[in-house]
């Protein structure tokens, strides 16, 4: 299976300001990967790098098999959505449903139609009076009507409340399906509960780099959580490597990414969830590059 | 493209084709009476010079300003219309939706600002062709069409600078990414570029001619001409304009005697005798001046000029709009 | 909030004083040579006795200044499409409107605190202008005699400085009522020149009534006119006598501007001009004759007395206007729904 997404230390200055440095990522096709990060974290950047609409500062990126272009196939092949839902606000939708038609050769309008209907949201009113959870129904309805081989959708569900989210997503699911291994999403967002529904890979960003990447369930399968009486964690780390660790007085509980066999019988192994794998990242790389340790409640 | 440019400018073209008919109503309605009042004019004066000298008023004191208020209009073109083409869809971050569809920036730019500088030029080109017609006897009587206020006003020049301030508008919204710089910038920009050109760089588009003519006789460059200096030049060089306002201090003391002594008489025909001695002391009557043939060259020149100009600021568009982030 | 207004248009701010000093400049330096140019031109006349030619010979200054200043015509529209259409609009546009109002401000005071301190600003630049114009063109007054003028009234004295106060005020409302920058830009200037065209065309000639003089044929026009409005001549039963457009013969007296030709005369003066050269002799028999026929010269005019008059005048009900626009935009913005 051919990569949708290659990066090789990609990064991106505006200024003084690093937004991304050293990200290098895969991401095959037919997945749906997830992007998550705290704000700031390069998400967005990233993203509009992945869409041409910015050029790298430093290393590669190849989108689709080749780097992002001004190529009407190109172009033609990706969809972006932009997170401040970007449409013209004087315009109904039916009016952007025309000039999509005039903008691609691969335009499938009656799908903006039917879902839109099936959303009851009115196809002749002005987009700018339309509530912000209708604006993005009707951005992503647009953004899919290209059939596109990339999806690139920027906290597409923040506006949706959660019953318009999961609906989203299940329309996300159902198209990804449709196309049979030849649709690429990369969605970024917050709530990493929708996320680890529908996504099968993930690319983790704190502190402007990528801190993991990769299909989830290895992600899963890599790390474990790591329980027991507080004592020295020199073995532990010699073996493996702490992302986090939390210790109280009595006991330490380490989250780590395995290098081989536990076989220290003192700690309790157990699965770690999506959330924990993301919370325990996000944290260690908002601190500095070293190991990061957590001290709860600790005496004199 | 042209269906989603035509959608965006709809209503701005049906409004400035409004305006247009406007304008056109008052100045063909205004032109059509001065036409009629040179009429008689020349009937009356049947060919006398003298009575074409005497240039009576032919013009509308209400209306007559109005072709020149169509200076402005490139200006107005190029702010309202050339500065947000791209630096609005940058501000509004519809440029995300306008340049992740199918379409490359450089298609997208070529169709929206292409219809724009055309839009432009035709204004342009419609505004001069109803300057110039109602300018039509005031240039016969005047014969001024090569001065500057006039020059500015008719023939072809105006579509050049229409064409020229909405590529400074464009262009300034590429670069600022904001409107309200972009406009700021157009106004100043346009000015700016008039005023240099027109004063400092048009009277030097081909060598000016000098005629040299016996004081006594007189002359005047025939045709349309537009005339930078007039009088009397002494053989040593010093130069009197034709109004003689300096005459007295310039002359040798032969001469000075023969100037009359009482104010408010030094028109022409009383200075023969003046002029009589001066010519016997070596000083003769010049005109410097730009032929009225040179009329249409100039025209094409500074025309041209102008839209090298936009071409340039155009070309740097595109390539501002490729390179840059969106 | 004032501090805020400040912060938000510091920018700008320095810009206008940038090209406010760079034209402040241009014009001390150039007026200072059009002052000395008309001082030793007034001496070299005075020795010559050609002072009475002078408004026809003598150009002061270059034409570039020249017609810089007669562009300063532009100035309040300029003001008023690049601060006042947008002071309102843009914030609606970007919706900074609600962080301000959100803020323990009220509606009142924010735009009380950004309208005063622009119209302000308005003023201040519209008056520094016009005084700099009027300094620079003191000679020029002088040797033309046509401060009154349309045109030349237009940009010196303190109407620039209503006409800067209206534009901004003007451009304000229409931000405030359409919300957004381009149409509110394009409202402005269409405003701002209707309204001045309005006010030159067809008011500012009847602001007082004007005064018409009479004067014998072939004499001088009457003196202290300030803006002539109109000149001719009436016969003995005060009927306006008749000029066509153009004459092809003997033209009496030229006092006022308007020449009274030979052939508009009474068939008995007429025939004293003949149809050969006009001698001194012929020409003072054919005016005694018009005079003895009660022909006399008029000039309907506004006195020179009175141009303060007038500037002020102008200049309020410009201002008038300004505080209309300025009572639309308060009750507007506090009434709409944000």
């Amino acid at each position: 299976m051919s990569a949708a997404i290659e990066t090789h230390d990609l990064s991106k200055r505006y200024r003084r300001v690093s937004a991304l440095t050293g990200c290098t990522v895969t991401v095959p096709e037919g997945r749906v990967c997830a992007l998550i990060g705290p704000n700031g974290a390069g998400k967005t950047t990233l993203l509009r790098l992945l869409a041409g609409l910015a050029q790298p500062s430093g290393g590669s990126v190849a989108v689709l098999g080749g780097p992002p272009r001004q190529d009407p196939a190109f172009l033609a092949d990706i969809g972006f959505l932009a997170q401040e839902i970007p449409l013209y606000r004087r315009f109904t939708a039916a009016d952007h449903i025309q000039i999509g038609a005039h903008m691609n050769p691969r335009w499938d309008a009656s799908l903006v139609r039917t879902r839109l209907t099936e959303l009851r949201i009115p196809l002749d009113q002005r987009v700018g009076t339309l509530s912000g959870g209708q604006r993005a129904q009707v951005a992503l309805a647009l953004t899919l009507a290209k059939r596109p081989r990339l999806l690139l959708l920027d906290e597409p569900v923040a506006a949706l409340d959660p019953l318009a989210r999961r609906n989203f997503l299940a329309t996300l699911t159902a198209a990804v399906a449709d196309a049979e291994g030849s649709l690429t999403v990369v969605l970024s967002s917050h709530l990493v509960t929708d996320l680890e529904r529908v996504c099968d890979h993930a690319i983790l960003l704190a502190g402007s780099q990528v801190q993991l990447s990769g299909d989830i369930d290895t992600m899963l399968a890599e790390h474990k959580v790591l329980v027991g009486p507080r004592k020295d964690t020199g073995p532990i780390e010699r073996a493996h490597t702490v992302v986090q660790a939390v210790t109280t007085p009595r006991q330490s509980t380490l989250l780590i990414r395995l290098g081989g066999p536990v076989i220290d019988p003192a700690y309790q192994a157990e699965d770690v969830t999506f959330e924990e794998l993301v919370l325990a990242y996000m944290g260690a790389g908002e601190a500095s590059a070293s190991r990061h340790l957590t001290t709860v409640g600790e005496g004199s | 493209m042209t269906w989603v440019v035509w959608r965006q400018y709809r209503m701005a073209g049906a409004i400035a084709l409004a305006l247009l008919a406007a304008l056109a109503a008052v100045i063909i309605v205004d032109g059509v009476q001065i036409a009629a009042r040179w009429h008689s004019v020349l009937v009356t004066c049947a060919g006398s010079s003298a009575c074409l000298e005497q240039q009576p008023t032919l013009v509308n004191g209400v209306v007559s300003d109005l072709p020149y208020l169509c200076l402005i209009v490139p200006a107005v073109l190029g702010m309202l219309w050339g500065a947000p083409l791209v630096a609005h869809e940058l501000e509004a971050r519809t440029s995300d939706f306008a340049w992740t569809q199918s379409v490359t920036r450089t298609r997208w730019l070529t169709a929206e600002a292409g219809w724009l500088l055309l839009a432009a030029a035709v204004c342009g080109g419609a505004v001069a062709a109803l300057t110039t017609w109602w300018s039509g006897p005031i240039n016969a009587m005047t014969g001024g069409a090569f001065a500057p206020g006039q020059f500015d006003t008719q023939g072809i020049v105006p579509i050049g600078y229409a064409v020229f301030a909405m590529a400074l508008g464009i262009a300034a919204g590429t670069v600022f990414r904001r409107t309200l710089p972009a406009i700021a910038v157009v106004l100043g920009g346009f000015i700016g570029m008039r005023l240099v050109i027109s004063n400092f760089l048009r009277p030097h588009y081909l060598p000016a001619v000098t005629t040299y003519y016996h004081l006594t006789s007189s002359f005047t460059p025939p045709g349309q001409a537009w005339v930078f200096a007039q009088g009397a030049v002494s053989s040593t060089g010093t130069t009197v304009a034709a109004g003689w306002g300096d005459l007295y201090p310039a002359l040798q003391p032969a001469c000075q005697r023969l100037l009359p002594s009482v104010a408010g008489q030094g028109k022409s025909d009383s200075l023969s005798a003046v002029f009589s001695c001066m010519q016997a002391h070596g000083w003769r009557g010049f005109a410097t001046y730009q032929p009225a043939y040179r009329y249409w060259p100039f025209q094409g020149i500074e025309t041209g000029i102008y839209v090298l100009l936009a071409a340039a600021l155009v070309a740097a568009t595109f390539v501002i709009i490729r390179r840059r982030d969106a | 909030m004032s501090w805020v207004t400040w912060r938000l248009y510091r920018a700008q701010a320095v810009i206008a004083a940038a090209l406010l000093a760079a034209f402040a400049v241009l014009i001390v330096v150039t007026g200072v040579q059009v002052a000395s140019q008309w001082h030793s031109a007034l001496a070299a006349c005075t020795t010559a006795h050609s002072c009475g030619s002078l408004p026809n010979t003598l150009f002061l200054g270059s034409h570039a200044v020249g017609f810089l200043v007669i562009m300063t015509l532009g100035v309040p529209a300029v003001l008023g499409i690049l601060l006042g259409a947008p002071l309102l609009a843009h914030e609606f546009e970007t919706g900074t409107n609600l962080y301000a109002w959100m803020q323990s401000v009220t509606r009142r005071r924010w735009l009380l605190v950004k309208i005063g301190w622009l119209v302000l600003a308005a003023a201040a630049i519209g008056g520094i202008v016009s005084a700099l114009v009027t300094w620079w063109s003191g000679p020029n007054n002088a040797l033309q005699g046509n401060a009154f003028n349309p045109g030349r009234f237009d940009i010196m004295g303190i109407v620039p400085a209503g006409y800067a106060v209206f534009a901004v005020a003007l451009g304000i409302a229409a931000g405030a009522l359409l919300r957004r920058t381009l149409p509110a830009i394009a409202v402005t200037l269409a405003g701002f020149i209707a309204a001045r065209v309005v006010v030159f065309f067809w008011l500012r000639a009847h602001f007082m009534t004007a005064v018409t003089s009479y004067f014998p044929v072939g004499g001088g026009a009457p003196t202290g006119v300030g803006w002539q409005l109109a000149a001719g001549y009436v016969g003995a039963n005060g009927q306006p006598i008749g000029i066509p457009l153009s004459t092809n013969g003997a033209v009496l007296g030229n006092g006022s501007g308007v020449g009274l030709p030979v052939t508009s005369l009474p068939a008995s003066c007429g025939q004293l001009a003949g149809n050969g050269q006009m001698t001194p002799a012929i020409y003072h028999a054919v005016v005694s004759c018009a005079q003895a026929h009660g022909i006399r010269g008029y000039v309907t005019y506004q006195p020179a007395s009175r141009y303060w008059a007038f500037q002020g005048i102008e200049t309020g009900i410009f201002v008038l206007l300004a505080a209309a626009l300025l009572a639309v935009t308060f009750a507007v913005v506090s009434r709409r729904d944000a």
